[in-house]
């Protein structure tokens, strides 16, 4: 049976946020952007 | 190069070949050759949905730009997971539905034939020289990296692309899309691997040192729209950007036409929407390891040899002093690096890391350096340096062990081929759907339409390969067709939510497409620190305003026809 479309939107939005959560933690880690 | 990598690239393109020309078995008619008679799998259609939106200047030109810029050109793509929800709900079904050939006919089964022709005629006109300068790219590079003739390069790229493409149709596209993904990704993660494994300093301070330049910094959420890469142009003008490639251009439409159903056309989309920003991200990050990796190891002045061998030729004195300057700017930079790594390793903070500070200043000299050197090699070749197209494949050339080359070469040319092969399929499609059997001869034998289309898709490729053996002194027209295909992707969009709406009437939706392209093109010329991202949007916008307000004021309009 199909994955009804709103499972899947839900898949998607939610893989995105994982991406850009990790990019963000990223980005926290290493970026030297509070340093004078 | 070594003959084992030379090896690795022959026994790439043998198969590559071989497997096209296997397909060309059971194709009686141009449903087949076009479409496969839409039966492929979701998966295959989603792997070459990414392969042909992944050329070979994304893989060396993004990797080098990761090297310089770092990861922020990832935020470029933000859009693209909302844009393929979108289209699986609206577009796809709507196409795969109306049982066509190219998007472009539907627009005549909603609207009318002069819409369907003049978005036709677009699509081929930018398509058609991109399809050139996306062959040119990679050819420009490896001719200067081998000191080849750039004919030779296309010819490289070219012939075997074409040769598949011509006999085999859409299946042997699809397919050589498949294998190319595996080569094209198995390659970047064995690059990842070695540069990991070969960095001199723990992964962690390697990082930290990357960090102090500002190089994974991913996120620029300020509003400005001259700036193209920031978190708001990404997530609104991406959504734009990819709605239109995806949902319009038929050399995209065209992969997921020949999927089984909708749900499988539907499904090899989200493929994109799951994996994209992933691959991004590693493509990136190579860039970002291949900097680290210069950074211990003397990196060239100029990647360029021949523009390096150019300069030191004509202007001695200046190559001379441009590379004092830059051994002792690199020495420097090594030095503080390693440096700020023992200090990381020893527990100091990064942000009271004097040595990570030093390294950063350290860096921003070497690049005054770069940029000196960069302007020389400008001033006396008189071309445009475009030398971040050159870091990795001089880092592959000369640092990696040896097969990787040849890994790495075979990578490039699978995502060349692949978007080319994608390109040559979707022009030749349009040539015959939309103009040949619409407007000159509607009746004909399967036997016919199906020789009419490889010969078109020959025709296609031969004109692509010529383009892309004169793109250097075509640049200035090359640049006016670009810049006059912006003009029109986000317009072409915004017909396509017309053709969607209800009650929308054909005038509408031309009178709105030509008002779209006036405006993107106004804002172009007017506005021009407008980030081109935005034009999509505004053709969009504008299209779907007008083409509403004439559907809804013009009482007199035609009625619309619907699929």
């Amino acid at each position: 049976m199909p994955t009804p479309f709103r499972t899947t939107l839900w898949r998607v939005l939610l893989m995105q946020l994982v991406a850009l959560m990790l990019l963000g933690l990223l980005q926290g880690r290493y970026d030297l952007v509070a340093a004078p | 190069m070594h003959w084992i990598n030379w090896a690795i690239v022959a026994v790439y393109l043998t198969i590559v070949v071989f497997d096209g020309l296997r397909r060309t078995r059971g194709t009686t008619n141009i449903e087949g050759y076009f479409l496969a008679n839409r039966s492929l799998p979701w998966w295959a259609v989603g792997l070459s949905v990414m392969a042909t939106q992944l050329s070979a200047i994304t893989l060396i030109g993004t990797t080098g730009q990761g090297a310089t810029d770092g990861l922020r050109f990832i935020q470029f793509y933000f859009g693209l997971p909302i844009a393929m929800v979108i289209l699986g709900v609206t577009i796809v079904p709507f196409l795969h539905g109306a049982k066509v050939f190219t998007a472009y006919e539907f627009l005549e089964k909603r609207f009318d034939a002069k819409t369907r022709s003049l978005t036709s005629f677009l699509f081929l006109l930018s398509r058609g020289m991109s399809c050139g300068t996306i062959m040119a790219a990679p050819s420009v590079v490896l001719s200067a990296i081998f000191g080849w003739d750039i004919t030779w390069c296309v010819a490289l790229i070219g012939i075997p692309t074409v040769i598949y493409t011509v006999l085999g149709g859409v299946q042997a596209v699809t397919w050589a899309d498949v294998k190319q993904m595996f080569v094209i990704v198995g390659a970047l993660t064995a690059i990842v691997v070695v540069l990991i494994m070969r960095m001199p300093v723990p992964l962690d301070n390697a990082l930290e040192i990357a960090g102090a330049t500002g190089r994974l910094r991913v996120f620029d959420f300020s509003f400005n729209l001259s700036e193209t890469y920031t978190f708001w142009s990404g997530i609104l003008g991406g959504t734009f950007l990819m709605l239109s490639y995806f949902g319009t251009d038929q050399s995209q439409v065209q992969r997921y036409l020949a999927a089984k159903s909708v749900s499988e056309a539907r499904s090899s989309l989200l493929m994109s929407a799951y994996w994209k920003i992933p691959l991004q991200a590693l493509i990136l990050l190579i860039g970002v390891l291949v900097f680290l990796f210069y950074t211990f190891t003397p990196a060239p002045m100029l990647y360029n040899p021949q523009h390096s061998a150019q300069v030191q030729q004509k202007e001695p004195a200046t190559f001379a002093a441009l590379e004092e300057r830059y051994s002792s700017a690199i020495a420097k930079r090594e030095l503080a690096a390693r440096r700020a790594s023992a200090e990381l390793s020893d527990g100091v903070d990064m942000t009271s890391s004097s040595a990570l500070f030093d390294f950063r200043s350290a860096d921003s000299s070497v690049n005054v350096v770069r940029k000196d050197a960069l302007a020389a090699a400008g001033r006396v070749t008189g071309e445009a340096s475009r030398d971040v197209n050159y870091i990795i494949p001089r880092f592959v050339l000369d640092h990696l062990p040896l097969g990787f080359a040849g890994v790495f070469l075979a990578a490039v040319l699978a995502a060349a081929m692949s978007s080319i092969a994608a390109e040559l399929n979707s022009l030749s499609t349009a040539t015959v759907v939309d103009f040949y059997q619409r407007w000159f001869r509607k009746e004909g034998s399967d036997a016919h339409f199906l020789f009419v289309s490889k010969t078109a898709t020959a025709i296609w490729g031969v004109f692509a390969c010529v383009v892309a053996v004169y793109a250097a002194n075509l640049g200035s027209l090359i640049e006016v067709v670009n810049r006059f295909g912006s003009f029109f992707y986000g317009s072409i969009l915004g017909v396509f939510i017309l053709a969607m709406l209800p009650r929308t009437k054909a005038l509408g939706a031309f009178v709105g497409l030509l008002s779209g392209m006036a405006a993107v093109a106004a804002v172009s010329f007017g506005v021009p620190s407008v980030s081109f991202l935005w034009h999509n949007v505004i053709g969009a916008v504008v299209v779907v305003a007008v083409g509403t307000v004439l559907s809804v004021g013009g009482g007199r309009m035609e009625e619309p026809r619907t699929p």
